[in-house]
């Protein structure tokens, strides 16, 4: 029986270890998880880990050392099947904002100086998949219960869910709330992944993009659309940038220089 | 049909006497938000002073998602949850339109029993109005109802006169019989005559849709959709927020550890991205722009060609709620001709010309 069951590993690279500790939070669903699969490696949850081949590899946080490249790399010739987990893996996450170079290697001399680095040299934070193939994602800052446990079951049974192509505001309007960004306030909502079940709005607050960029959101609208309503060119940049690591560099590059 | 008259004060009474064994549910405010329909525990909460909920009542009948049944290998349990006797109390005309459209979708060539069953177990108990400028009604000849209700309420200031539709609103009435008033005095015909030219003479907003069809053939390759397609966010609000809007997906959920699944069903949108997105990968609708005009296909043609009538019940919410003013006033006026002030068209001057 237990030649059957998946091998899977659970990585973490950097970030806030939220998401590997959100799989840990499903109590309920825990011994479900560990009868049904084999968790070959799970720092966080176990020290008995065996580093061998792989069914599937869950990876979070963004690759920030020479040191992750290497580990990621091994971790991808191990497995058949890499799950990006989470925004960081997904987008490089907030350490990876604007993804500018110049501006990274800036920042970067501020806070260190000209120190060496002996244990490992620092880059530039990018998503997972600038250095491998990822099969699926799971955005999420950090992912969610209900999410994950979907994601993981029909895994699981053979039938993975897409990835869903949907904004936040879809699950907004199903919990009927008022439209924040029709109020004039700077509501991410249009522009932003959906699956965190549109919390910050049910609580009147306005959708800041943790759940990462959404691939088929109109930016360029959104963007024009927050200038008419009186903000500012820089803060809107900021807050779409947050959280949409290295994934909009295009957009930033072009928006504001469209003909006016 | 027979009309019989309420005074004000014996509103709750009445709502008390009835709603003793059926839940009722009616408008109330949400807190730093909008009007929406929910299920009242306290009359207090009841809100009549109200134009427009932010979702359509549709969402009593097919919940924005809801289990349609459980399946496994062996077995298959419905799940009825969502359908329970339920009074809907505080419906406004153009709503009552929606619902009678919905009826339409949901049976046309196979019943839909999760819908069916539903409506089938809710009395209508509608209110009238007084149109904001967004209230389209008039346009659409949906501000005044002849079916489709249980008992309507027309407030006429100090008192209610109330419609009863059908043997079952008769009954309602029967509960309380004493709280009513059978006779209509020639002054209360005089206030409600007075009402409604008032009311009619208060909408601030005129649609011609009798025109639409031949304009949407006409303009089918117009410019228009491209300014529209180009600021449309791809939210999904309009259509979701839209009472007659009827488009749903359905998914699975299995079940960590048993071998079961539950089959989810969810409200869809024509105007999201993936909507038209088949096997294979393939999307027939891959431009924003292609995905409103199927939208305003179905407001403000097919359905006209087909029934005579558009299937925009002329509520305003698609007003009140699309970020980019892409909604059926601003289409339909442009489409007529007129130039409208919109983000959509501020977007096209000054950024994309
Ligand atoms: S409040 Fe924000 S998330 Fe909700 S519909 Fe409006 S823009 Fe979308
Ligand atoms: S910021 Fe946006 S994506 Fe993140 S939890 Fe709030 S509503 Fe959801
Ligand atoms: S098209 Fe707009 S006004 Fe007409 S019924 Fe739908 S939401 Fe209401
Ligand atoms: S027309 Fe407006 S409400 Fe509808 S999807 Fe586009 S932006 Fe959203």
């Amino acid at each position: 029986m237990n030649q059957e069951k998946l091998k899977i590993g659970i990585y973490e690279l950097t970030g806030c270890a939220g998401d590997a500790l959100l799989i840990l939070d499903c109590e309920k669903e825990l011994i479900d998880i560990f009868n049904a699969v084999d968790i070959q490696s799970f720092l966080m949850a176990k020290s008995d880990n065996i580093e061998g081949e792989l069914d599937v590899a869950l990876v979070e946080g963004s690759v920030t050392t020479e040191k992750e490249i290497e580990e990621l790399k091994d971790i991808r010739k191990r497995a058949k099947l890499v799950v990006a987990l989470g925004l960081c893996a997904t987008v490089g996450g907030i350490q990876a904002r604007f993804g500018d170079r110049e501006e990274w290697e800036e920042n970067y001399k501020k806070v260190y100086g000209d120190i060496d680095m002996t244990h490992t040299r620092p880059v530039q934070s990018k998503p997972i998949d600038e250095y491998i193939e990822v099969d699926y994602y799971l955005p999420g800052c950090p992912i969610e219960k209900e999410q994950f446990l979907n994601f993981f079951t029909r895994f699981l049974k053979g039938n993975p869910p897409e990835k869903s192509q949907n904004p936040v505001c879809v699950t907004c309007k199903y919990n009927e709330n008022d439209c924040l960004l029709k109020k004039g306030v700077l509501c991410l909502g249009p522009v932003t992944s959906d699956g965190c079940g549109s919390i910050c709005i049910n609580h009147n607050l306005p959708c800041i993009g943790c759940w990462g960029p959404l691939d088929v959101a109109n930016r360029t609208a959104e963007f024009y659309l927050l200038q008419e309503k009186g903000y500012d060119v820089e803060e809107i940049k900021k807050k779409m940038a947050n959280f949409s690591g290295t994934k909009i560099a295009e957009f930033f590059k072009k928006v504001g220089k469209e003909k006016r | 049909m027979r009309v019989i008259k309420l005074s004000k004060e014996n509103l709750f009474p009445f709502l008390e006497v009835i709603s003793e064994k059926t839940g009722l549910w009616a408008p109330v405010r949400k807190p730093n938000s909008g009007h929406v329909f929910k299920e009242i525990d306290d009359f207090a909460q009841i809100d009549l002073d109200y134009t427009r909920t932010i979702l359509p009542p549709k969402k009593i009948f097919l919940p924005p998602s809801f289990n349609m049944f459980k399946a496994s290998k062996n077995n298959y349990e419905e799940d009825f949850s969502h359908v329970s006797p339920k009074i809907l109390f505080g419906i406004h005309p153009c709503d009552i339109h929606g619902l009678l459209i919905m009826d339409r979708f949901y049976s046309y060539v196979f019943d839909d029993p999760y819908y069916s069953k539903a409506r089938d177990n809710t009395l209508i108990l509608g209110h009238s109005c007084w149109p904001d400028e967004n209230c389209l009604c008039k346009s659409t000849n949906t501000h005044i109802v002849e079916e489709g209700y249980d008992l309507f309420f027309t407030d006429l200031k100090d008192s209610y006169l109330v419609w009863i539709g059908s043997s079952k609103g008769d009954d309602l009435i029967r509960v309380k019989a004493e709280l009513f008033d059978e006779n209509i005095a020639e002054k209360d015909i005089q206030n409600f005559i007075q009402w409604r030219e008032e009311r009619d003479e208060a909408f601030q907003t005129e649609i011609n849709f009798s025109a639409m069809p031949d304009l949407m053939e006409l303009k089918y390759n117009d410019t228009l959709w491209e300014k529209l397609g180009d600021a449309c966010l791809a939210c999904g609000s309009c259509t979701n927020v839209c009472p007659t809007c009827n488009c749903y997906n359905v998914h699975d959920k299995p079940a960590l550890g048993e071998d079961s699944s539950q089959i989810v069903r969810c409200w869809d949108a024509c105007t999201l991205e993936n909507y038209s997105e088949v096997a294979g990968g393939e999307n027939f609708r891959k431009k924003r722009s292609d995905r409103l005009k199927l939208w305003y296909t179905h407001k403000l043609q097919a359905y006209i060609s087909k029934y005579g009538k558009p299937s925009c019940v002329g509520c305003g919410r698609c007003i009140a709620t699309c970020p980019v003013d892409i909604n059926v006033k601003t289409v339909a006026h442009t489409l007529d001709g007129d130039k409208v002030d919109s983000f959509w068209n501020r977007f096209h001057e000054e950024v994309r010309k």
